[in-house]
């Protein structure tokens, strides 16, 4: 009874050991935040679009062609950081960009956007904030994949980094 | 020719090692040690203080220097930079194992040439697996080409003097536990070593590890306060847990060695705590290096790295632990104590440090355990902690008012009671005035608050009563964690937060202060450009009582954006205030604390540090000639 007592702290730091084992040489990152939405359907909205007011329905822009969903708004500071990186993912024409405006003012946005250039090929508002509710969105910037047929393949939460980018790049073309 | 120096003279060390390993394993001369530990201990320093000249010359040559450094430094940063990376770092880990491995080798005399030698042949395995480590995966006098003109600069957060000194006593701490581990290794391999005085060995290491760890913990907690603009001092971030958990089977082992040593009793659980208060150091090291998972403290993420680190300590840990599980028996003894009684009280203060260091751990790794046998991802966080280790610790503060005075063997409650009357009624008396005041009441405050007074005045009668002794360090150093304790209830329950939009020349009001937002200004310092906004502080009377300058600070180097908040601290209250976003037109956000009482958790872990040092001057008096 007592030597098995004595072993206990040895099986007891082998098994730790064990668990840092499997998690260290399986493929994973800490930093990723999983989404519940990951694999299913776009959710279902409709609200207007920033430049022309019109009527923004998410089943008319969504599941056509492999699209980026990008949330932001003028008034954070890594949106800026990482409207470089959006930038470029239209110059290079790969990809559909849809932005959502979150919690903002359209007419500062429109200026914003005229500044900085406007990668989006629509850009819809989200004034109270509901949409990004739906969308399981933490905090602003966050960037999500969208497949041909309407499906999300990815998400990123925070600005886009140039590892990011990189990553974004190949998931396009894995999917595509 | 500097960085090729600075790796040669690791290489050298890393023979040095070897060799020290070696001799002391044969038990050769006294002389050949020497020669290997005085040599280890210069190579290791020399490489180091390579590294940090070429920080100040600003070699970017040097892959390490090119990556964290950058002319525009202010030399006192390019220095702390050495170690603010993680290769630099392992080289200070190295140099204090090298240091401690110097005082172990200093411990020889005619009586214990065989102990000393096997615990220097362990110190100098570990030391050995750690220069190979940095040597193989993380050489920090790696060289580049073609050469940069200028570096990238490092992390802003990360210059401020709290920080700069942080790293090194905090590895004082960690690595002290090493000298511990070395000594309880090779006192289970020693054949008598049931009749060797080893914890009178161990005593000054341990004291020293856990007043530099102490001291630490609080320094990076003091950094996080003023620094992270969050109001808070204390995060339960994995990275905070894995050094608070070595902290806490520190302090079990810490008053164990007490009771080891008047009574040689609880020797094989002394044994085992020191094992292990090591093995969650390096675990910590673990956590942080390899990415295994996110915290603010995480450095690169490297598997490589991670692997190497945990073969490192799957054998350390298998060696020792097996050892432990085959010839502890002997050092078991079947003492029973009674529980009024000084071993009694620091017995039940080891069961509470056990179990609260055990929920902490069960709290970090619980959502690795999680992901690894479900796939799913869950974060675990302050709720947790505050709702298991606060109540879990709480009876351990009660004992400590009480144990100190009690005597060792037995002592009846009447005694006791006679002992405590009247610190008793001074605890009431102030509790209530504080209470009168303040008008918040919870029952863990309300225990928090009687608890740190109980201590606090227990420890000052005794102070008083026995003027300078033996005991005092211990008294000291319980006075500060009833400061500490003080500052950590009545800033946690007492706390006021407000988060405004504040427009030029507009005022506010947090708890009877009229805060003023005067005006705003662009300033340029060192390295940065600011933002700092000016705000007056008025008091009921209308009279001025501080000027607050928050700061918005962006660094051009790295492109890095940070918060200076702007304190005003008397010894009652806080005053804290963080500028946030914002423009002339629609004004700024910003962020007000009121947080009384929270100078005295510095106050008290500098008292605790205080009482360290007092004792480990007295610990190294006692030790065997």
């Amino acid at each position: 009874m007592k030597n098995k007592f004595l072993k206990l702290p040895i099986i007891l730091f082998f098994i730790i050991l064990f668990i840092f084992f499997y998690l260290l040489i399986i493929d994973r990152n800490p930093a990723k935040v999983p989404s519940a939405l990951l694999n299913k359907n776009v959710p279902i909205f409709v609200t207007k679009t920033l430049v022309k007011n019109e009527k923004f329905s998410s089943s008319k822009e969504f599941g056509d062609q492999v699209t980026l969903v990008n949330f932001f708004a003028t008034w954070c500071k890594p949106c800026k950081d990482e409207h470089a990186f959006i930038m470029r993912f239209s110059s290079e024409k790969n990809i559909k960009i849809v932005g959502i405006n979150y919690k903002d003012n359209p007419k500062k946005t429109i200026e914003w956007l005229k500044k900085l250039g406007n990668p989006y090929s629509n850009v819809a508002l989200d004034k109270n904030g509901k949409i990004a509710i739906d969308w399981g969105v933490y905090g602003i910037p966050e960037t999500f994949i969208i497949n041909s047929r309407g499906i999300i393949k990815y998400r990123h939460v925070g600005a886009i980094t140039p590892k990011i980018y990189k990553k974004i790049n190949l998931i396009i073309k894995e999917i595509e | 020719m500097a960085p090729t120096l600075g790796n040669l003279a690791l290489w050298l060390s890393l023979v040095f090692a070897g060799s020290q390993f070696y001799n002391t394993r044969k038990k050769n001369k006294l002389k050949i040690i020497s020669i290997s530990v005085i040599g280890l201990l210069i190579s290791s320093l020399f490489s180091f203080f390579l590294l940090i000249y070429l920080y100040v010359i600003s070699d970017f040559s040097v892959l390490n220097v090119f990556q964290n450094s950058h002319t525009t430094k202010p030399l006192f940063y390019k220095i702390t930079a050495v170690w603010g990376n993680h290769e630099g770092s392992m080289l200070l880990w190295i140099i204090v194992l090298t240091i401690f491995n110097y005082f172990i080798f200093k411990l020889y005399n005619k009586k214990n040439f065989i102990f000393v030698s096997k615990t220097l042949e362990i110190q100098s395995f570990i030391t050995l697996g750690f220069i190979v480590f940095t040597i193989l995966t993380s050489n920090p006098f790696e060289r580049m080409v073609p050469v940069q003109e200028n570096g990238l600069g490092f992390n802003p957060i990360l210059q401020d003097p709290a920080l700069a000194i942080h790293p090194p006593l905090l590895y004082i701490g960690y690595v002290g536990f090493s000298a511990a581990f070395s000594i309880s290794v090779a006192t289970l391999v020693l054949k008598n070593g049931k009749n060797f005085p080893w914890y009178k060995y161990m005593k000054p290491f341990v004291m020293v590890a856990w007043t530099f760890l102490t001291i630490g913990i609080a320094l990076g907690s003091l950094w996080a306060y003023y620094e992270l603009g969050w109001g808070g001092w204390w995060f339960w971030d994995p990275v905070e847990n894995a050094s608070f958990m070595p902290w806490l089977l520190g302090t079990a082992l810490l008053h164990s060695l007490i009771i080891v040593d008047k009574k040689q009793s609880l020797q094989a659980w002394v044994l085992l705590l020191s094992i292990l208060a090591f093995l969650l150091s390096v675990v910590g090291t673990f956590l942080v290096r390899s990415g295994i998972l996110t915290s603010v403290h995480a450095f690169a993420l490297d598997p490589t790295r991670g692997i190497y680190i945990l073969l490192f300590i799957a054998i350390l840990g298998g060696y020792s632990l097996m050892l432990f599980s085959s010839k502890s028996k002997i050092y078991s003894t079947k003492n029973y104590f009674n529980f009024f009684s000084k071993e009694g009280s620091i017995l039940v203060n080891n069961i509470i440090m056990v179990v609260a260091c055990a929920t902490v751990l069960l709290g970090t790794i619980y959502p690795l355990l999680m992901e690894a046998l479900t796939g799913n991802k869950i974060s675990i966080g302050e709720p947790y902690y505050n709702s298991t280790v606060v109540p879990i610790m709480l009876p351990a503060i009660l004992i400590m008012g009480v144990g100190p005075i009690l005597s060792w063997g037995k002592e009846s409650v009447l005694e006791i009671a006679k002992k405590v009357s009247s610190v008793f009624i001074i605890t009431l008396a102030m509790t209530i005035i504080i209470f009168s005041i303040y008008k918040s009441y919870t029952f863990l405050g309300i225990a928090g608050i009687v608890l740190a007074f109980w201590i606090i005045f227990n420890n000052l009668t005794t102070l008083y009563r026995n003027k300078f002794n033996n005991l005092t360090g211990m008294v000291v150093a319980h006075l500060g964690v009833g400061f500490l304790m003080l500052g950590i209830t009545a800033s946690s329950i007492w706390q006021v937060e407000e988060i405004i939009k504040m427009k030029l020349k507009s005022e506010t009001e947090i708890n009877k202060y009229q805060i003023f937002f005067n005006e705003i200004n662009e300033i340029k310092g060192s390295n940065y450009l600011s933002l700092r906004g000016d705000f007056l502080v008025y008091d009921k009377g209308k009279n001025i009582i501080a000027k607050l300058k928050p700061e918005n600070r962006f660094y051009p180097v790295t492109g890095n954006f940070t918060s200076e908040a702007s304190i005003h601290t008397n010894l009652f209250r806080d005053l804290y205030i963080v500028l946030g976003e914002g423009n002339i037109n629609e004004g700024w956000t910003v962020r007000l604390y009121y947080n009384p009482l929270v100078v005295w958790i510095w106050i008290g872990a500098f008292t605790i540090f205080l009482g360290g040092v007092i004792s480990i001057n007295k610990s190294l008096k006692r030790m065997p000639k």
